[in-house]
Order: structure tokens, then sequence, then C-alpha cells
């Protein structure tokens, strides 16, 4: 399905939220490189994609009902092999189908260790679709070190995005370290821009973690909302 | 916009009649006010007081009611309650008025009925093709036109900035300051609830208005942020626009589903896309004055090259550090200048000739102080000057050398003369006259100075 059917059928289906698998298939249809993500219907499955994937597994909780993965104990990280993955399974859908009983699981190759970044888009109430980033983790959160900028972005706003942030020197390179792949940031931030501003009913979404490497960067989890 | 709105708005700024309805005896009252400040301003053009019973007021003759007047009226400033004013919108409808302008609160600003009485309002009005200004606004002023529609009798001086303000009482605060400062209006409004003419609207006829060359905002908060930044942003590549964003502290919405969600609707997020369309974001109203002040009286630097030129270090090392946070830089002088300021002070002065140059006790005479600026504005990598004076009972404030040196070189020169506003009334009012702005403090001028520097840099200007 290309990205127009895949929110066509979202709310044909009466559905606001997205999940994790079907924004990354949307994000691969726009291009934005982010961590397969394949949907496990049983144990058996998941054992199946983790031998295909190959090890180590990450597995998330898989449900509409559940956006906060994390939280509720939805994501066992680094699985080496089919007994861990086993266990997992079984630990995240007995406490997933307590809160939705069609609950199901992805299965995804472990990420290697990058600098983290988080991208999103916000629908505001004055500005309308808004495009953010900000270094993951405490940079966020405590220290709200984010930039906004309104939708369309081009290439040279986005990387003035990055450049403005106060921790930029954490992916410029600082005490020996490499500098991070910023026009990999700035690729994928043009990208957001780009299927927000085609698809107007996109109106929020979260890429969180966007890990950045030496060469490239990955998105490791996201999710869509769009318009009631 | 379209062309009729530009045309409506054109007749409210520069009206040839305008009729005041709610007017009384009584100078309590707002009505009465309305009435004193057109004639106080010097308006001109014929002035209609509507009154159902009294014969003349304030040596005008009264109307009974719009329909009474005997000639068009272009304009009509209502003071009436919220409720009459929607059937005085009606009347002035009929009468072919051009814009009301509608004093009285209590619309949308006041829930569900608010609001339903303000969609009376703005319906009345389209019928007839009026602009509202407002409602729930002090009014709007044109020192152009001697016009003051405001219930706020003031006389201010002429000047070219405009304001477009989201709050009376912070619109007054930046003129009251404005005036202080020496610096003169042309056109301001108080924006009101904005039920047919938007903070953009606005901005769209200052930026086509030739007497205007500079504009600040004030904004709280609208609904069409994002026409507003895209239409400022536009007018900033031909004239100056300055935006104070009131809303600092964010009140983060934890509830919100996704992590981005929660960190909208921030001060932050408005103040950064402003800055994305190349708006200068100011934050506080004195700010507000200061920047204004710089860009309506000196030329746009070429670049962002900072010259200094003082006889005390403090208020230079404070200018050199916020400058600095803000894009301005102080590039260290060329050979010739150095020798130039040598030829001033002599072979081995006892002062670190560095930008900013300190001339201690030789820079006390203005003689001296002249030499220096000249020397320094001389230097290819300065693109804008700050003189230092701090003013003395005895000795003579470097005014005219400081003219001088400006009309030679042509670059921009700020004066940054340390004193109360009262003892340097007179040298302010004459360099003022002439394109450099003076300050009193050293916060100010640095406010002065990043707004020039801001605009340059806009402007594809050199980034030393």
């Amino acid at each position: 399905m290309n990205v127009a059917e895949l929110l066509a059928e979202a709310r044909a289906a009466g559905r606001r939220y997205l999940c994790e698998d079907e924004v990354k298939e949307i994000l691969g249809g726009m291009g934005i490189p982010a961590t397969s993500c394949r949907l496990a219907h049983n144990e058996e499955e998941a054992v199946e994609l983790a031998r295909e994937l190959g090890y180590p597994v990450v597995l998330k909780v898989r449900s509409p009902l559940i956006a906060h993965k994390s939280d509720t104990g939805g994501v066992a990280l680094n699985l080496a092999d089919s007994r861990q993955v086993r266990l997992a399974y079984r630990e995240i859908m007995a406490r997933a189908t307590a809160v939705d009983p069609a609950a199901a699981v992805t299965v995804q190759p472990m990420a290697s260790p990058g600098r983290e970044m988080i991208i999103g888009v916000t629908t505001d109430r004055q500005f309308g679709p808004v495009l953010m980033c900000g270094l993951g983790g405490v940079f966020t959160e405590i220290l709200g070190d984010v930039s906004f900028r309104l939708i369309p972005v081009n290439s040279d706003v986005a990387r003035n995005m990055i450049r403005s942030l106060r921790g930029y020197r954490l992916l410029a390179g600082y005490r020996g370290a490499p500098p991070a792949d910023e026009e990999a940031l700035v690729n994928i931030l043009v990208k957001v821009s780009e299927l927000v501003a085609t698809y107007p009913q996109i109106r929020e979404l979260d890429l969180n973690p966007v890990v950045v490497y030496d060469r490239g960067a990955l998105v490791l989890d996201a999710r869509l909302i769009l318009a009631g | 916009m379209p062309a009729n709105k530009l045309e409506v708005l054109h007749r409210i700024f520069y009206p040839r009649s305008v009729a005041v309805v709610g007017v009384t005896g009584s100078s309590d009252r707002v009505g009465y006010n309305l009435l004193q400040s057109l004639i106080y301003s010097g308006f001109q053009g014929k002035i209609y007081p509507i009154h159902p019973r009294l014969e003349s007021l304030q040596g005008l003759p009264v109307y009974r009611s719009l329909e009474e007047v005997p000639g068009p009226v272009d304009v009509a400033v209502i003071g009436v309650n919220q409720f009459a004013t929607v059937d005085v919108v009606e009347q002035c409808g009929k009468k072919g008025v051009k814009g009301v302008i509608c004093v009285a609160g209590g619309y949308r600003e006041m829930g569900a009925e608010g609001k339903a009485l303000e969609e009376r309002l703005i319906a009345v009005a389209r019928q007839y093709n009026m602009e509202v200004v407002g409602p729930n606004t002090l009014g709007l002023i044109n020192t152009r036109a001697n016009l003051n529609a405001t219930f706020y009798p003031l006389r201010l001086p002429r000047g070219k900035v405009s304001f477009v303000s989201q709050s009376g009482g912070v619109g007054l605060t930046i003129l009251q300051k404005a005036v202080d400062e020496g610096l003169g209006i042309n056109k301001w409004v108080g924006v009101g609830n904005r039920s047919t003419l938007e903070l953009s609207d606005y901005l769209e006829y200052l930026a086509r208005d030739d007497s205007t060359a500079v504009i600040g905002v004030f904004v709280e908060g609208t609904d069409d942020a994002r026409r507003l930044v895209q239409v400022a942003g536009e007018v900033a590549r031909r004239k100056p626009v300055v935006f104070y964003k009131v809303g600092r502290s964010n009140a983060v919405n934890f509830a919100a589903l996704t992590h981005t969600g929660s960190m909208a609707g921030s001060y932050q997020m408005y103040r950064q896309i402003l800055q994305q369309f190349g708006l200068l974001v100011v934050e506080s109203a004195l700010e507000m004055v200061a920047a204004c002040k710089a860009l309506a009286m000196a030329p746009i630097p070429r670049g962002n090259g900072v010259g200094v030129v003082t006889h005390t270090a403090g208020p230079s090392i404070v200018l050199l550090d916020e400058v600095n946070l803000r894009g301005g830089v102080f590039p260290s002088f060329t050979e010739s200048t150095v020798d130039r300021i040598k030829e001033v002070l002599g072979q081995n002065p006892p002062v670190v000739l560095k930008n900013p140059l300190d001339a201690a006790g030789q820079g006390m005479q203005a003689t001296a102080i002249g030499r220096l600026v000249e020397a320094v504005l001389d230097d290819p990598r300065i693109d804008l000057l700050v003189a230092i004076y701090c003013l003395h009972l005895n000795w003579r404030c470097p005014t005219s050398e400081l003219l001088a040196a400006q009309e030679q070189s042509g670059k921009p020169v700020v004066a940054l003369y340390i004193s109360t506003q009262e003892q340097v009334r007179e040298e302010r009012e004459i360099l003022h006259s002439r394109g450099i702005p003076v300050y009193v403090t050293p916060e100010e001028a640095v406010w002065g100075v990043s707004a020039l520097l801001h605009y340059a840099l806009q402007r594809g200007g050199i980034s030393r």
C-alpha cells in the first residue's frame, strides 16, 4: 500500500491512531529510513521473524490502545535467542491483553547505539502544522532544548533548526567524538515536512528516538495521529 | 488582502469625516473622550457628534442621529455599550459609513453569548461592506491625519514608526515610552477582537503605507498566526517589523498523546517561528521602543561589525557582551586605523588600542572623541559605530562631532549619552533630527544596535 492508501484505510476503519508498523510503512514510502517492524500474531511467528531478522531483536507491544509502549512494560530490548523471545512474548502479551484483547507484538532488529534525537510534528491551534526536533531524552524533556519551524521546511531551514539547538555540539562532535551525520537528519526533517504538507490529515507525528550515526540515521520508533 | 479591504482601511486611517456615537457632556464617560481626542489631536476633517437630545458639545453642533448628518461619513467611532453598538453599526451601514471603530467590550471574550453578539456585529458589517476596528479596543491613531480616534486624548509627535497592538494598555505603554524616547509616531491601532480586521490586514496596509518606515507589533495570540508570520515575513523584506510576543510561561499539556504535542503552544515555538521568517523578536515594551527607534532613525548597516569609542569601560563591556549574544561582532581595527588613533592619543598612550576603544581621560574632550570616531568609522571592518559619553556639567558633549563624522561616512552611528532624559533633551533633538539615535542606558543602546544588526544580516549584509 502507498501512503495515501494506508492513511485512507485507517480513516475508513475509524482509527485516528496508527500503529508503529503502519507508521514505519508510511515512512518507508517517503524514503525515511526506519528499522523494520514485523507484525507477529503468535509466539511461533515471533520466533520465526526473529530468526529471519537476525539476533539480537526487540519485541514491542502493538495496540492502538497503548500509545506509551515502554511505560506499560510493552518493550523488550536486546533479545539474544528464541528462548528470550518466547519469554518476552508471553510477558508482553499477558500485560497487553488485559488492556486490549486484540493486542499483538512486533519484532524488530536491535539497532546499534548512536546519538538519539526526537523529531515530531504537531498541529498548533494558531500555526497549523509545525515541525519539531530536539536531542533525545533529558535534553528535550527536562531542558526543553527543541527547535520549532513552520511546515513546509526546506533543507536550509532544517539545518538551521538542528544547529540552533543548545546541545548541537553533541551532534557536531566533541571530546574526540566524530561528528554525527547531520545531513541524514536534515534529509529526514525535510521528508517529514513533505509528508505532512502532502497529507494534512496527519495531525501529530512522533519519531522518537531517531538515532544518528557517523553515517546515516534511523527511526527506531514512531507514532502518528490523524485529525479527528 | 482584497483591494477593497485595503481601500477601506485607507479610508479608516485617513477619514474625511468622523461621526462619534455615544457622546455625552460628562468627561467621566468614554464618549466624551472620544470626541475630545479628535478635537485635541487637531483633526481637520468634519466631526459629527451624535446624541438624541443635546444641542452642542465641546463647541460642535450635535446631530440627533446619523441619518441627520448632512454629508457623507467615512468613519464612525462608537462609544455605546456592546448591545447598542450592533444597532449603531446597522445605522452606519445605512448611512454608507466605510469603517466603524467599536470601543465596547463584551463580545467573544465573554463566552458563548458574547460570541453570538459579535457574530451579529460581523454579519451587519459584512452586509454593508464595512470593516470593524475592534470591538473591545482603545481605537486608532494616525498622526499624519491628526487623527486620534481613541478615548485617550493625546498629542503625539509625528514620525515614521507605526504600531499594531493586541492590547490597548501595552500599546499605550509603547506610545508613552516612545514619546519619552523622542520617537515620533505615525500610526497606532489597538486591534481588539479582530472581528473583520486581523493583525495581518493592518500589517499589509502598513507595508504599503509610504509614511510608515518601521512597524512594531504586540501580539498575545491569534487564530491566524500562520498568515500573520507569512505576511510579516514578506513585509520585513521591505521595512523592518519588530514583534513583542507575550506569554513566556508554558502551560504544558501533559495529557497530550504525543510528546511533540505536549511541547507545542509555547512561547518558544512562537519565537522560533517568528525568527524563521526573519522577524526581530523583542522581550519587552522598552526593547520594542529602543529597537524601533534605531530602525526609524539610523540607516541599516552593511554588515555586523561594531566599533565602539568610549571614555569609560563598563558600558562598552555591557554592549560588547549583549550585542555579541545577538549576532554582532567587534572586529579589531586595521593598522591604518590604529595609526590614526595614535595621532590623536599619542604614540604610547596609557590605553589599550583595541575595539572597544576606551580613550579614558582623553575621551572626555569632544574634539578628541570626534577624531577618534572619524578614524573608527573609516575602518573598513566597521559597519556601525557606538559613541559612549557620560554627560558632565562642565564638559561639552561630542554632538557636533558625531554629526560631522556620521555625515562624512554614511555609516550608522548610535550615541549612548549616559544621562537623565531631561539633561540630554537638547542634544537628543539635534541628533535625532539627523539620524543618530540617542540612548541613556547601555541596555537600550544594545537593543537599538542589535535591531540594526538583525536587519543588516536579514538583508544579506556582511557577516563578519
